[in-house]
């Protein structure tokens, strides 16, 4: 395969979009870089999939802009090779062949039949290839999709909630496609309303509620630590031992304390200095899930009532 | 790697050629063209129409059917959402109104003029005693039967840029049988003075105009004929296309 020649980046900068009265996308900017996995998360209502139509152009900016490998995509005299892209609802004709479907938008580019068997080899559909897009399960149809981003051997890589769908032997596919992908160089973004799918293979995390950006992040970055859970017979004189600025403590239990400030490895130390002894001594990560959730709290466009 | 004129015509002819809906609204097109021909062929025994009126008698509803399938391709694309991943290649999007009409068009006029052809055979063959019969070689005949594939060619148009202009197969053709059928049945009911001013110009009168051997008081000639039909396909285009290029898919 290729190495992308052309700098190949999703630049959105200050894009809003509204509709009517509705502003569905909020003055939203992010970078996709090459090499790494870009994940877009948000929960459903976010405006990902909005703003992933506004970036291969299906939708208008109201305003702002949208730059796809340094350009707008419209401008592109190849646009399949800047990005594939497979989008969240069906496109394809149901009464078409799988091999039709794929052969009329490579026409367009005069890519060649062989291109078209080898992506839908990729997509372990050889052997439904003159099926109809119509008889195929969600499962098939997404591969489909994903075949078609692959057509132009794209600079860059754009999935709206690939795993849709999948069954788990899929869901590991593309995963493993979507890391290959950019360990070639290329800029690969997908969207999802669930960390854990993304937070396995995404380096760069842009997180969206109501269409705002809520952070712009990495995974190591997310995962901020809630502080260390130490039991001991002995809390008062740990208290005591550890206390300066910056350290918080708290009681949990009767021998248990969580202290904030001071890491395991300190905390350990200056126990052992003391003769305090120590039970356990454990660092508490809040989970991705939870990072994410308070995250996105308040941006939940329908919200179960509690 | 690029993408070329050619190209997006070559993408429009595989979406076109790789549909069983297509075949099928084509062969019937071609089928309603012959049957009639031949039916009013074999059984009309009066005055006032000459062979190649009768032979060409399914004219009408071999429109609405070529209409049909234009209009089924235009809307198709929408009603599956095709039409996402088909302007995520060409995301300059006019040129794929241009192909599909062109593509659509021509495929019309050929299937449509071999069916006029096939039309005039089988209705000669059949044709009633009482009634004189023509060759290819006499005045007009040739023009008729080519007219009536640019006739039927330029109503495939009209449907492709109604179905991508409405986006919905229903409403597309409901137009589409509306502006045939319809309206001059409508334009009838009005005052005479009024409906022989405007009767001609209506665009089944007028295409039609290019398959008449002789030209009456009420009807245009045939090239001009045509040249109105061309006129409302091209105000349906440019609709169609300034929707196309304006609005989000």
């Amino acid at each position: 395969m290729r190495l992308p020649s052309v700098v190949s980046m999703i630049e959105v900068r200050e894009v809003t979009k509204r509709y009517g009265a509705k502003t569905v996308v909020d003055r939203l900017s992010f970078t996709a870089k090459p090499g790494q996995v870009t994940g877009f998360l948000g929960p459903n209502g976010a405006g990902k999939s909005t703003t992933m139509r506004m970036i291969v152009g299906l939708d208008a900016p109201s305003s702002g802009d949208v730059l796809v490998n340094g350009k707008p995509y419209a401008s592109s005299k190849a646009p399949l090779r800047e990005i594939g892209v497979l989008l969240e609802a069906k496109a394809a004709h149901p009464g078409r062949t799988a091999v039709s479907h794929l052969l009329s938008l490579a026409r367009t580019h005069g890519i060649p039949r062989s291109r078209v068997d080898e992506v839908l080899d990729l997509a372990g559909l050889s052997a439904v290839a003159h099926k109809r897009v119509g008889a195929f399960s969600l499962g098939m149809g997404q591969r489909l999709g994903i075949a078609a981003a692959l057509l132009g051997d794209p600079a860059v890589v754009m999935l709206d909630e690939p795993v849709n769908g999948l069954d788990p032997e899929g869901v590991l596919w593309v995963r493993k496609l979507l890391t290959g992908l950019a360990a070639e160089g290329r800029t690969v973004m997908l969207s999802s309303h669930l960390m854990s799918e993304v937070s396995l293979i995404a380096d760069h995390l842009v997180i969206v509620g109501r269409g705002r950006l809520l952070a712009d992040t990495t995974v190591a970055d997310l995962v901020t630590a809630e502080g260390v859970r130490v039991v001991t017979p002995a809390p008062d004189a740990l208290r005591t031992t550890i206390a300066g600025p910056g350290v918080t403590v708290t009681s949990t239990g009767a021998e248990e304390l969580l202290v904030a400030g001071a890491s395991a490895r300190v905390i350990g130390l200056a126990a052992a200095a003391r003769g305090i002894p120590l039970f356990e001594l454990t660092p508490q990560n809040a989970s991705l899930e939870e990072a994410f959730m308070d995250l996105t709290r308040d941006a939940v466009e329908y919200e179960a009532s509690r | 790697m690029k993408i070329t004129p050619g190209g997006v015509v070559a993408a429009e002819w595989t979406k076109f050629s790789s549909l069983r809906s297509t075949w099928i609204t084509t062969g019937i097109s071609a089928f309603l063209l012959v049957a009639f021909g031949m039916i009013a062929s074999a059984s009309f025994s009066g005055d006032g129409l000459n062979s190649i009126d009768l032979a060409l008698s399914g004219s009408t509803l071999a429109a609405l059917s070529v209409g049909v399938l234009g209009a089924l391709l235009g809307a198709g694309e929408y009603t599956t959402g095709m039409i996402r991943a088909t302007l995520a290649a060409v995301p300059r999007r006019l040129p794929v109104l241009w192909s599909k009409s062109l593509v659509a068009g021509a495929a019309a006029f050929v299937t449509m003029t071999a069916g006029a052809f096939a039309a005039f055979a089988a209705g000669s063959a059949v044709l009633n005693d009482k009634v004189g019969s023509l060759g290819l070689g006499d005045d007009g005949v040739l023009r008729a039967l080519f007219g009536a594939g640019l006739y039927l060619g330029l109503v495939a148009v009209l449907g492709v840029a109604l179905g991508m202009l409405v986006r919905s197969s229903a409403g597309a053709i409901a137009i589409l049988a509306g502006l045939l059928l319809i309206v001059p049945g409508l334009a009838a009911l009005l005052p005479d003075s009024i409906s022989e001013a405007i009767t001609p110009y209506l665009p089944s009168n007028a295409g039609s105009a290019v398959m008449a051997l002789t030209q009456g008081d009420g009807t245009l000639a045939p090239w001009a004929g045509l040249a109105v039909l061309a006129g409302y396909v091209v105000v349906a285009l440019a609709a169609a296309a300034y929707r196309l290029k304006t609005t989000d898919a």
